[in-house]
């Protein structure tokens, strides 16, 4: 997709006989990602997520309330609360346990916008409907759009926790009042709006659907580790760094991944 | 049937309450038997408000009545569902559990589709829906009209029992037109402020209410509407419902447009900092710039369109080129030439003058 780079004699004869030893090695690089706290906390989430999801519609849809019966509903609200806590629970569990992790999400998130950050959330949108044809610009640990994404489902995932905590505390332990309880009831649903959207788009990419990002979800379902390939194309600043510093760097022979 | 409706006339009652346990007895809602179980209100008033067992209270405002011997006002006010024309909770209500009674147009509920979500709480205006917790389901507690009774010709169970004749039940035009006898009765008797309620707010109550001192002191709400939220909440469901397949769409649109899309295999060689596709060996980026392309160059540099147009370009540049590189050959030659006849002349001029 992207034009080639002219170089010189001797560059390219380094970068032949890399190929070269590459190939008679058989190896591969591949690059740790996500802890297994990260992917275990992603993965009890996401449950939690598609659980209330499917629990919450008995609410937000009256003709499948009435279609499935006040036990299926009953059983549907109760299951709500209880993944509810559990949703806000092991979050909060794994940012206690790992409060590094927390400051590094914070600080990739919130990072400055460089140039190629501002040309790579340009292009998405139109990337996303002709990936043949428009070469993305190289992106460091986080995405631009990444962390528009994360960020609304952070702050989607945190509205709803919330303000579904105080409407559980509402209506068992304190009297709201009626404005509260209205305001925190459209907020829950507002919330759910967005988030419907933001997972949507989430689990198309991320899981891999989009033919692009095939093998993506390995990172949060797999070992946590992203290959050589995939992170240049993706991540492409933050791939070169952790293969220069090597740290994170695991070779692995082809036959072996 | 035609719409039917409570009328409560503040100036008949008397406060004896009998209305509050006919509503109990006939709905089976216990009450505390335990000793001051129920705050203490400072007035005749018990309990303090509405509950999961009391679906209808008649509570008692004191004010200072200058015009009365006595110098104090006793304001009595029957509480319950006002059971409202454009009933918010009905709209709200996601299960189905709260509906109008065709017959009636009273609002009533059945508490096993209840899912206890309370959102009929939150857009009701005059805070009424309460809930009965069974230890195991919360679900809606609020005066349902008696619809059963009416059904069967009786009246509901508050105004069977009311001896005054404070509480009368029936066709709801009836009803505004006793209620407006009854305040033109007042008004001529030096009530000035006493008013007919309930028969416009909320596109009409189905409780007409004589108030015989006025709106404020009856403590009923001045101009009640449902809640912003009520509305806004009601528009995110077709939102949603909308917006979510729109999002399969493009994301199905997106799929189909990548179909066939196979990127190259990367890697990089740490020692020359390039960045190999490993399919066709080229070199795609050398060490870790930030890119250098405009959004416009990124956006279009790839397009099949315009490919062929740079290749075209392209074609025409190297043309140009040629022909610029032929004709410069041609006129070096041509110079060369004139350069030779010129030298030549000299050549003879300086022979001929040394002669």
């Amino acid at each position: 997709m992207s034009h080639a780079v002219e170089v010189s004699a001797e560059a390219a004869a380094s970068d032949a006989a890399f190929l070269e030893q590459r190939e008679t090695e058989g190896t591969q690089r591949f690059i740790k990602r996500h802890s297994l706290q990260a992917r275990i906390t992603h993965g009890v989430t996401i449950i939690c997520c598609i659980w209330l999801m499917i629990s919450g519609l008995f609410v937000f849809i009256p003709p499948l309330t009435q279609m499935a019966g006040a036990g299926v509903v009953l059983a549907m609200r109760m299951s709500h609360r209880v993944i509810g806590l559990v949703y806000v629970l092991v979050p909060v569990i794994s940012a206690i346990l790992a409060p590094k992790g927390v400051l590094h999400i914070l600080k990739v998130n919130l990072c400055k916008w460089t140039k190629d950050d501002k040309l790579w959330m340009g292009l998405f949108f139109p990337y996303l409907f002709g990936c043949k044809w428009i070469h993305m610009p190289d992106q460091d640990d986080q995405k631009s759009g990444q962390r528009f994404a994360d960020g609304m489902l952070w702050i989607c995932g945190i509205l709803m926790a919330v303000t579904g905590v105080a409407l559980l505390l509402g209506s068992t332990v304190v009297d709201l009042g009626v404005a509260a309880h209205s305001v925190l009831l459209f907020l829950h649903d507002l919330g759910f709006f967005l988030l419907v959207i933001f997972v949507m788009a989430h689990i198309f990419l991320g899981a891999g659907i989009f033919q692009p990002y095939r093998g993506c979800y390995k990172l949060m379902f797999g070992n946590g580790m992203v290959s050589e390939s995939d992170a240049l194309y993706h991540w492409g600043h933050w791939a070169r760094r952790e293969l220069e510093s090597g740290e994170n760097v695991v070779v692995v022979k082809k036959d072996e991944k | 049937m035609s719409d039917k409706a409570f009328l409560f006339d503040a100036s008949r009652c008397t406060g004896c309450k009998g209305c509050q346990i006919a509503c109990k007895c006939w709905n089976n809602l216990p009450s505390s038997l335990e000793m001051n179980h129920y705050k203490f209100t400072g007035s005749y008033q018990n309990p303090a408000d509405l509950n999961g067992d009391t679906r209808l209270i008649m509570t008692f405002n004191e004010f200072e009545n200058k015009a009365s011997q006595k110098r104090v006002g006793n304001a009595i006010t029957r509480r319950s569902c006002q059971h409202c024309t454009d009933a918010g909770c009905v709209s709200i209500c996601p299960a189905g559990a709260l509906f109008k009674d065709e017959a009636t147009g009273l609002v009533t509920h059945d508490a096993s589709k209840c899912v206890g979500c309370q959102y009929c709480s939150s857009a009701c205006p005059f805070e009424v829906p309460r809930y009965t917790d069974d230890g195991l389901r919360t679900v809606i507690n609020k005066c349902y009209g008696c619809v059963d009774r009416v059904a069967n010709g009786m009246a509901p169970a508050c105004v069977t029992t009311c001896q005054p004749e404070a509480l009368l039940f029936g066709d709801r035009a009836d009803m505004i037109a006793q209620a407006h006898r009854q305040v033109a009765f007042l008004k001529e008797h030096g009530y000035e402020d006493a008013c007919v309620y309930g028969e416009n707010e909320m596109g009409g109550l189905h409780v007409i209410q004589v108030l015989k001192y006025g709106v404020e002191k009856h403590g009923q709400v001045e101009n009640p509407q449902v809640m912003g939220t009520v509305g806004a909440m009601n528009v995110m469901k077709p939102l949603t419902g909308v917006v979510a397949p729109l999002v399969v769409v493009g994301l199905g649109a997106m799929f189909a447009l990548a179909t066939g899309y196979k990127r190259n295999t990367l890697a990089y060689n740490n020692e020359t900092q390039d960045t190999i596709a490993l399919e066709t060996g080229e070199v795609v980026k050398t060490g870790d710039p930030q890119d250098s392309r405009t959004f416009t160059e990124a956006l279009t540099e790839n397009l099949p369109f315009m490919e062929a147009n740079r290749k075209k370009k392209q074609l025409e540049a190297e043309a140009a080129a040629k022909a610029a590189a032929e004709a410069e050959a041609a006129a070096g030659s041509e110079a060369q030439v004139q350069a030779a006849d010129t030298a030549a002349a000299t050549e003879e001029d300086t022979q001929e003058g040394g002669e």
